[in-house]
C-alpha cells in the first residue's frame, strides 16, 4: 500500500510530469483572466486558500516529509544538514503564499462590495512607535534567537572531506538557492544559463514597477485587481524557481540523473541522452544532405527561429491579441516586457523541446562559444 | 547701470554677450569646461585601469604544466589510464592507433567526470555530460569535446606531456601531429 | 500616607538622575511626547517615524522579513568577526582551522549560528521580497527602493556564496569551480564566451584564460591559494562594505517614500 503510493509519487514527480502538471495547473491556481477564474470557483481550486486549504496544505507538506523521513532512500537526501533549509523554504514558502492570497480573497470580495482593505485605518489614528513597533520587533528578534541557537546546538554545520581537486563528488550540487540555476544549465549553455539569464533576473526584477503601469492593489493584500502581473510574476517564482531548487535537491542523483524521492541513488542508472542539434535535425534528418561548411549557413535556422521569436513575435502580438495592452503601455515598456517575459517563458520552451525531441541548441556553433 | 544695480545682479545670471568683454564668455565657458570634462574622464579611467590590471598579477605561482607519462608501452590497446588525473588532470588514452593526453576538466563548468569502464563513457557528476573514449562529447550539456594536450617522445624514450598547449576538436587541431602520438 | 504619595518609583528616581538624563534626555518615556521624543532622539529607533498608521506595526503586513533580514545581517558580522580570529585563509590551514573551531573553541557553535545565519537570511530576504511584491509595495513611489532590495538579495546570496568557499572542503571548491566557471562563459570577457575570440590584435588573444573575468575572480587560472584569499577578503570585507551602503539607501528611501506602504 505505503509502497505502491510512492511508486506513484516517484513517477509523478519526474520533472515532465511533475512541470508539465504544474504549468498546466497554474493558471487554475492563480487564474489571471476571467475564465480561468470560473473554473477555479467551478472546481473548488479557491479553497485552497481558505482556512481548510491551509490545513489540507500543511497535511500534505508534512505527511510527504514524515513518510520520507521513514524512507530508508528519501532519508539521506532529507537529513542532509544543507538541505534543512530547503525543508523551512517549502513551510515558509507555502504559508506564506497561503496567508497573502487569503488576505487578497478577502479584501477582493470587501473591495468588491465598495469597503476599504482591510489595512485601511484612519490616517489620524496612529500608533506609537515607542512602544508598540519597538515592542514587536524585540520578541520578534529573541524568538528569532532562539530559534537560530536551538537550530544552531541541533544540526552540526556540515564539513565534507577536504578539497580534492582530482575527484568531483558525485552528484555534486550547488548550494540550494542557486540550484534553480544549476537546473537551468542543463538546458542552455553556460552564457545564457550562467550569465545572460541571471542578469535578465536581476534586471527584469528591478524592471518590475516600471513595466507594470497597474496602480491598484497599493499598499495592501489584494489579487483580482492586479491578476494578471500576479499570475506571471509566481509563475516565474514559484515554478520556475522555487520548484527547479525542490527538483535540484530532492530529485537529483548521482550523474545529474533524475530520481524519484524514494528511489535508490544508483550511480550505474543508465539514461540515454543523445542529444541533437536542430541544425543537425534539419541538415541530416530532414534533407538528408551533410551539415553546410559554411557556419551561418549551417545554423541559418536556428537563427531565424530565434529572431522570429524574440523579434517577431511580439510585434506580431502588438498587432493582434496585445493590441489594446501595446496601446496602453507603449512601445518602450512593451519591448522591454517582451524581452524578459519571452526569455522567462524560453526556460520551460526549451525544457520541453529537450525532453520532446532531445534537442541540444537551437544554434550551435561551439567554434565561437556561440550555442543557444 | 548704477552701482546699485551691480550688487543686486548675480554674476552668473548677467548676460553672456556683455560678459565676453571682460570674463568667461560662452566660447571660453566651453573650451574650460570640455578640458575639464577631459581631465577628469582621464583620471577615473586611469584609475579604473588600475584597479583592473591590480587584479591580475605578473608572476603566477601554479604547479608544473608538464610532466612524464611513462613510456608509450605502458599502456594496452583501448585503455583510459586515470593514473595522471590525480596530480595533473590527465587521462592518458590508448586507441587503436594511437595515444593521447585527455583533460580532465569537463568542456561545460569544469567538473571532473568520472570514467566508467563498463559503460565505455566518461560521465560528469554535475550536471550529467557524457564524453567517449575519444573525448568527444555525446549527452548532457557539455557543447564541445574535452580537450587534448600536447604530447610527445622524449630523449629518454618517455611520454612528455605539456599543459601548456592544448588542441580543441572544434577548431580541426586534433589532426596535428603534437595531439598524439602513433604507435 | 503624605510621604507615600510623594515617594518616587525607582524607574521615575532613576528617570531622573543626571547619568540617564544624559543618555535619553525625554526622561523615561512615559507620556506620549516623551514617547515621540526617545524614539526621535534615539540614533538607532530614529529610523524609525514616531508614529505609525495600525497596519504597518502588524506583523501579518510585513511578517517582519525585512527587519530579520536585517538582524540577520547584524548577527553574521557579528559571528563572523569572532570566526575570523581562529580561520586562516590558506590551503593549507582552512580546513584544518575549521575542524580546530568546533573541536578547540568552548561552546563551539559560532560556526553553525554563522552558517544557518546565512541560510536563513537567504531565506527570510526572500521572504521579505514576497511580502514586498504581493502587497503591491513596489509601485509608484518606491520603485526605486525595489530596485535596491533586489541588488540587496544579489549581493546577500552572493555573500552566503563566497562564504561557501572558505572551508575549503570537497562542497567548497565544487561549487567554486562550477560557480566560477559561469564567468569563464562570460560574452566578450570570458575566455570561453561568444565573442572573446573577436577581441584579438593579429593572432594574439587578448581574452584567453589569464586575463579574463574568471582569472579577476580567481587570481588564477583554478581554483587554489589565490581564490581563497580574494574570496576571503570579498566576502569578510567587499561584498558587506556594499551592502551596508545600500541598506542605509534602503532604509532611508524607507522613510522619504512615506513610510511602510498602505492603502489610501
Ligand atoms: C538585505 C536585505 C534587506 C533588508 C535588510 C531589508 C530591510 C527592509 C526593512 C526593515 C523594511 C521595512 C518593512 C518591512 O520590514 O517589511 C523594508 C521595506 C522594503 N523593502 Fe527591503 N530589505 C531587504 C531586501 C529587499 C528586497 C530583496 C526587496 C525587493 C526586491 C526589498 C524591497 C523593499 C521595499 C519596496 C520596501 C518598502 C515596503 C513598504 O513600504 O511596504 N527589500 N526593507
Ligand atoms: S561540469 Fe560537467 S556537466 Fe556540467
Amino acid at each position: 500500500m505505503l509502497q505502491t503510493f510512492k511508486d506513484i509519487i516517484d513517477i509523478l514527480s519526474v520533472p515532465t510530469i511533475s512541470f508539465t502538471f504544474l504549468t498546466v495547473a497554474f493558471p487554475f491556481i492563480f487564474p489571471p483572466s476571467d475564465w480561468f477564474e470560473k473554473v477555479h470557483r467551478k472546481l473548488g481550486i479557491w479553497r485552497l486558500w481558505t482556512k481548510p486549504g491551509f490545513y489540507g496544505g500543511m497535511i500534505a507538506i508534512t505527511g510527504f516529509f514524515v513518510i520520507g523521513y521513514f524512507d530508508p532512500n528519501f532519508h539521506i537526501t532529507l537529513t542532509k544538514a544543507d538541505n534543512f533549509p530547503i525543508v523551512l523554504m517549502v513551510y515558509s514558502m507555502f504559508i506564506t503564499i497561503w496567508w497573502s492570497m487569503y488576505q487578497a480573497y478577502e479584501n477582493d470580495a470587501r473591495l468588491e462590495k465598495g469597503l476599504k482593505p482591510m489595512e485601511y485605518n484612519d490616517p489620524d489614528d496612529k500608533v506609537l512607535v515607542w512602544p508598540d513597533l519597538v515592542y514587536i520587533e524585540f520578541i520578534a528578534l529573541i524568538l528569532f534567537m532562539v530559534f537560530l541557537i536551538v537550530w544552531s546546538i541541533l544540526v552540526a554545520a556540515p564539513l565534507e572531506e577536504p578539497a580534492n581537486p582530482a575527484s568531483t563528488p558525485n552528484p555534486s550540487k550547488a548550494p540550494w538557492y542557486f540550484l534553480g540555476l544549476q537546473e537551468m544549465l542543463v538546458y542552455f549553455d553556460p552564457w545564457i544559463a550562467g550569465i545572460v539569464f541571471p542578469m535578465f533576473i536581476i534586471i527584469g526584477m528591478m524592471a518590475i514597477p516600471y513595466m507594470d503601469v497597474n496602480k491598484k492593489g497599493d499598499g495592501y493584500y489584494s489579487f483580482k485587481e492586479r491578476r494578471i502581473g500576479m499570475f506571471i510574476f509566481m509563475y516565474g517564482w514559484l515554478v520556475l524557481w522555487l520548484f527547479l531548487i525542490v527538483i535540484g535537491t530532492f530529485f537529483r542523483g548521482p550523474n545529474w540523473n533524475f530520481f524519484g524521492p524514494f528511489e535508490f541513488w544508483d550511480p550505474h542508472k543508465v539514461v540515454p541522452l543523445n542529444n541533437v542539434n536542430l541544425s543537425e535535425y534539419v541538415w541530416v534528418k530532414l534533407l538528408g544532405q551533410g551539415m553546410p561548411a559554411n557556419i551561418l549557413l549551417r545554423e541559418s535556422i536556428g537563427f531565424l527561429a530565434l529572431v522570429g521569436y524574440m523579434g517577431f513575435l511580439p510585434i506580431l502580438l502588438a498587432k493582434t491579441w496585445l493590441k489594446n495592452y501595446f496601446q496602453e503601455i507603449g512601445p518602450v515598456r512593451y519591448t522591454f516586457l517582451m524581452m524578459f517575459g519571452l526569455s522567462m517563458l524560453a526556460l520551460p520552451i526549451k525544457m520541453y523541446m529537450r525532453w520532446l525531441f532531445n534537442l541540444k541548441y537551437i544554434i550551435a556553433i561551439p567554434e565561437w562559444f556561440f550555442n543557444i | 547701470m548704477t552701482n546699485e544695480d551691480k550688487k543686486i545682479i548675480p554674476a552668473a545670471s548677467v548676460n553672456p554677450e556683455e560678459m565676453d568683454k571682460n570674463g568667461l564668455g560662452r566660447r571660453g565657458f566651453f573650451r574650460w569646461i570640455t578640458v575639464g570634462w577631459i581631465a577628469f574622464s582621464a583620471a577615473t579611467g586611469g584609475f579604473f585601469t588600475l584597479i583592473i590590471r591590480f587584479l591580475f598579477p605578473n608572476v603566477l605561482f601554479e604547479p608544473p604544466q608538464t610532466f612524464k607519462a611513462g613510456f608509450p608501452n605502458d599502456y594496452a590497446s583501448n585503455t583510459v589510464d586515470t593514473r595522471y588525473k590525480k596530480k595533473f588532470n590527465v587521462w592518458m588514452v590508448r586507441d587503436e592507433g594511437s595515444i593521447f593526453a585527455l583533460s580532465t576538466v569537463c568542456t561545460h563548468l569544469g567538473c571532473t567526470p568520472n570514467w566508467l569502464g563498463t559503460e565505455n563513457k566518461f560521465k560528469c557528476p554535475c550536471h550529467g555530460s557524457g564524453f567517449r573514449m575519444t573525448g568527444i562529447n555525446f549527452e548532457g550539456p557539455a557543447p564541445r569535446p574535452l580537450e587534448r594536450f600536447k604530447i610527445s617522445i622524449a630523449t629518454d624514450g618517455k611520454i612528455l606531456v605539456d599543459k601548456t598547449k592544448s588542441f580543441k576538436w572544434e577548431k580541426g587541431e586534433w589532426e596535428q601531429s603534437e595531439s598524439f602520438l602513433k604507435v | 500616607m503624605e510621604k507615600n504619595k510623594n515617594k518616587k518609583s525607582f524607574l521615575e528616581r532613576m528617570g531622573e538622575s543626571q547619568v540617564w538624563k544624559s543618555i535619553i534626555r525625554s526622561g523615561v518615556p512615559r507620556s506620549r511626547r516623551q514617547r515621540m521624543q526617545a524614539v526621535l532622539g534615539s540614533v538607532f529607533l530614529h529610523l524609525h517615524p514616531a508614529r505609525l498608521p495600525k497596519h504597518a506595526v502588524k506583523v501579518g503586513y510585513t511578517w517582519c522579513m525585512g527587519g530579520l533580514s536585517f538582524f540577520l545581517f547584524v548577527v553574521l558580522t557579528i559571528t563572523g568577526i569572532l570566526l575570523m580570529f581562529y580561520y586562516r585563509p590558506t590551503v593549507e590551514y582552512a580546513y584544518t582551522d575549521i575542524i580546530d573551531m568546533a573541536e578547540q573553541v568552548p561552546l563551539g557553535i559560532m560556526r553553525e549560528l554563522h552558517r544557518w545565519g546565512a541560510h536563513a537570511m537567504v531565506l527570510t530576504v526572500w521572504l521579505h521580497m514576497l511580502r514586498v511584491f504581493m502587497t503591491g509595495s513596489y509601485k509608484p513611489p518606491r520603485e526605486f527602493n525595489w530596485g535596491v532590495g533586489v541588488l540587496l538579495m544579489t549581493l546577500t546570496m552572493f555573500l552566503s556564496f563566497t562564504g561557501y568557499l572558505l572551508p575549503w572542503d570537497q562542497l567548497a571548491i565544487w561549487a567554486i569551480t562550477v560557480g566560477t566557471n559561469m564567468a569563464r562563459a562570460h560574452p566578450f570577457i570570458g575566455h570561453e564566451g561568444p565573442g572573446a575570440s573577436l577581441l584579438a590584435i593579429g593572432d594574439i588573444n587578448l581574452v584567453h584564460a589569464g586575463s579574463d573575468v574568471r582569472f579577476a575572480l580567481l587570481g588564477g587560472r583554478f581554483v587554489g591559494e589565490a581564490s581563497l584569499l580574494r574570496f576571503y577578503v570579498l566576502h569578510c570585507i567587499g561584498v558587506p562594505f556594499i551592502v551596508m551602503i545600500l541598506m542605509a539607501v534602503h532604509f532611508w528611501r524607507i522613510r522619504k517614500d512615506g513610510g511602510i506602504s498602505g492603502p489610501l
